[in-house]
């Protein structure tokens, strides 16, 4: 039995074999730099494809998150909404927000090749790497899109569906491209030398900024605060599928930091890997650790926004700190998300999501952690600003990243409250309230995320409920 | 008493429903606490502000109800249907 074996394993290696042998006699053996670089493209232009591929996927991320963390009678809004942003976004992106962001122009937005027209020259702030300006486009306009995304979770379960629409319009085509010509696209603050590698700021800053301003003028949850003010829980109604979108979102930023070296010949992509990673664990157990602290009692719901607050402050410094300043980096954002979140809740602003101190915080601990961290080597290997205070490099690296938060939170605050006022004096920003306690899920798109359970409830059942039941449709559903 | 929901708004952690014949105003986990103003008891409603409004309704009794930062469509259409209640009812002078 053992030598039939043997021979069949034989025969089935010489077959894989032939073809590859057949090819070798008819092609020269590769030779030459033209042709290891047409290789060195082609495995950069595929890695690429792959981290957008990750950071698309983050969308799954966020849906499943906000699908957690909202009550059933809103999840059919957040995966609608998800799926429209996506659909605006990668739509505006293409048509001009690309071009603002990395087109050339001047210091403040880019002014050439709107609808990708233009070729590698034309999109100056992306010309350090090789790939074609299309693998170019879907990483970024992933990026545009994950920013979007943080945007809507603060401003879950009362929302016009129009609002959303709206915004990501303006937001994608022009508050974020502006932002991330800035520090990506060859603008005033990458000339200072900002060091934000895969977007602490551009991405997760000036989401949440764009968040708190909706939020501040949205108003909180019918129910979120008492008559004496007192904040109240509004808990989600599925932990397990929030826990499945951080686990998501973790996952795809091994797209989202070490994809964006944009190549993976000769880039520290591993590296880049291992903070990431360090960082996200560091910064679940932060937050679980303030949780037990404060609570006594382990919330899942911020160990998962540890995590992504760990994500997201590593985002900026990934490639210019060594794996235990990681460390310190997740764990500081874990707590320092936990204190925030306990204080966005207490002033009065309704974030069901935590968005505000994952994404706000986060990103801002994250681009000061990189002045403070980064060491000499890294930083001449990535050739980007200065090394950090604590590596002797003073407090000028600092000062830059401290500018650009200013800069870039300051403008996405004023630009969104702007957007969002003027939504709210014209059309309104919020659904009416009957229709916010009836759920969105059938005021806005007219069908249940649950049906079954919830058309279940709404009719007789001993619920209490004096509605008769349909013919056809039992307590259990609909009869076969 | 449930009647016809004329107009209706959202103010900081509290609503406010206007029916051909009171208003409500309501707080609470699921709107549960009605304060609830017939129209008779109604001197005035002014909407001050553009962005955030706050919509002040003037009871006969001297109180001043007010329901802050709502959004300016809300709070016109909020106004317009309480007065033009009151002028169906013959209210005002």
């Amino acid at each position: 039995m053992r030598r039939f074996l043997l021979l069949v394993m034989t025969a089935l290696l010489m077959i894989a074999a032939l073809p590859a042998a057949a090819f070798a006699q008819e092609t020269p053996v590769v030779q030459g730099t033209e042709t290891l670089a047409d290789v060195a493209l082609a495995v950069d232009t595929m890695w690429v494809i792959v981290a957008a591929l990750l950071v698309l996927f983050m969308q799954a991320g966020f849906a499943m998150l906000e699908v957690g963390f909202s009550r059933m009678k809103n999840v059919g809004s957040v995966v609608a909404k998800i799926l429209a942003m996506m659909g605006i976004g990668i739509v505006v992106f293409w048509a001009v927000g690309f071009a603002f962001t990395f087109g050339a122009g001047n210091a403040i937005i880019g002014t050439q090749g709107f609808f990708l027209s233009g070729d590698e020259a034309t999109y100056a702030g992306l010309s350090w790497t090789a790939v074609p300006v299309s693998a170019k486009f879907l990483f970024q306009v992933a990026f545009a899109l994950v920013s979007l995304a943080i945007v809507w979770g603060t401003m879950l379960e009362r929302t016009k569906f129009a609002v959303y629409c709206i915004f990501a319009v303006v937001f994608a085509g022009l508050i974020y491209p502006i932002v991330g010509h800035w520090i990506w696209g060859g603008g005033w603050l990458s000339e200072f030398g900002m060091q934000d590698f895969a977007g602490s700021t551009v991405v997760h800053l000036s989401g949440a900024m764009a968040a708190l301003a909706g939020t501040l003028l949205l108003g909180p949850r019918i129910g979120k605060y008492d008559d004496a003010g007192n904040p109240q829980t509004i808990p989600g109604h599925n932990m397990p599928l929030a826990v499945l979108g951080v686990i998501i979102l973790w996952v795809g930023w091994w797209g989202f930091n070490p994809g964006s070296t944009m190549a993976a010949v000769g880039q520290s992509i591993g590296d880049i890997a291992l903070t990431t990673n360090l960082a996200a664990g560091a910064g679940v157990l932060g937050a679980m650790i303030m949780s037990y602290l404060v609570k006594r009692n382990i919330d899942v719901g911020m160990a998962g926004n540890g995590a992504i607050a760990a994500l997201v402050a590593i985002t900026a410094a990934c490639a210019f700190v060594a794996p235990w300043a990681a460390i310190v980096i997740g764990f500081i954002a874990g707590v320092i998300m936990y204190t925030v979140l306990l204080l966005v809740d207490k002033i009065g602003v309704d974030d069901p999501l935590g968005a505000i101190a994952a994404h706000g915080m986060g990103g801002i601990w994250g681009t000061l952690s990189t002045g403070l961290f980064a060491t000499p080597e890294l930083v001449e290997a990535t050739g980007f600003g200065q090394p950090g205070l604590l590596y002797g490099g003073g407090f000028g690296q600092l000062g830059v990243q401290a500018l650009g938060i200013v800069a870039c939170g300051g403008f996405v605050f004023v630009t969104s409250y702007a957007v969002f006022a003027v939504l709210k004096a014209t059309i309104g920003l919020r659904v009416k309230p009957e229709h916010e306690l009836d759920g969105l899920d059938i005021s806005e798109h007219g069908v249940y995320g649950y049906s079954e359970q919830l058309i279940a409830t709404d009719y007789q059942n001993g619920s209490g409920s004096s509605m008769p039941i349909p013919e056809g449709r039992t307590t259990q559903g609909t009869a076969s | 008493m449930e009647q016809r929901l004329l107009a209706q708004g959202t103010g900081t952690n509290n609503t406010i429903n206007v029916y051909p014949d009171r208003v409500e105003i309501r707080t609470g986990w699921d709107n549960e606490n009605a304060n609830s103003l017939g129209l008779k008891q109604i001197a005035n409603v002014s909407i001050r502000g553009l962005v955030n409004c706050t919509l002040t309704i003037e009871v006969n009794d001297g109180r001043r109800l007010n329901v802050e930062r709502m959004a300016l469509p809300d709070a016109r259409q909020v106004k317009a249907a309480i007065e033009a209640q009151k002028q169906k009812a013959g209210l005002y002078e």
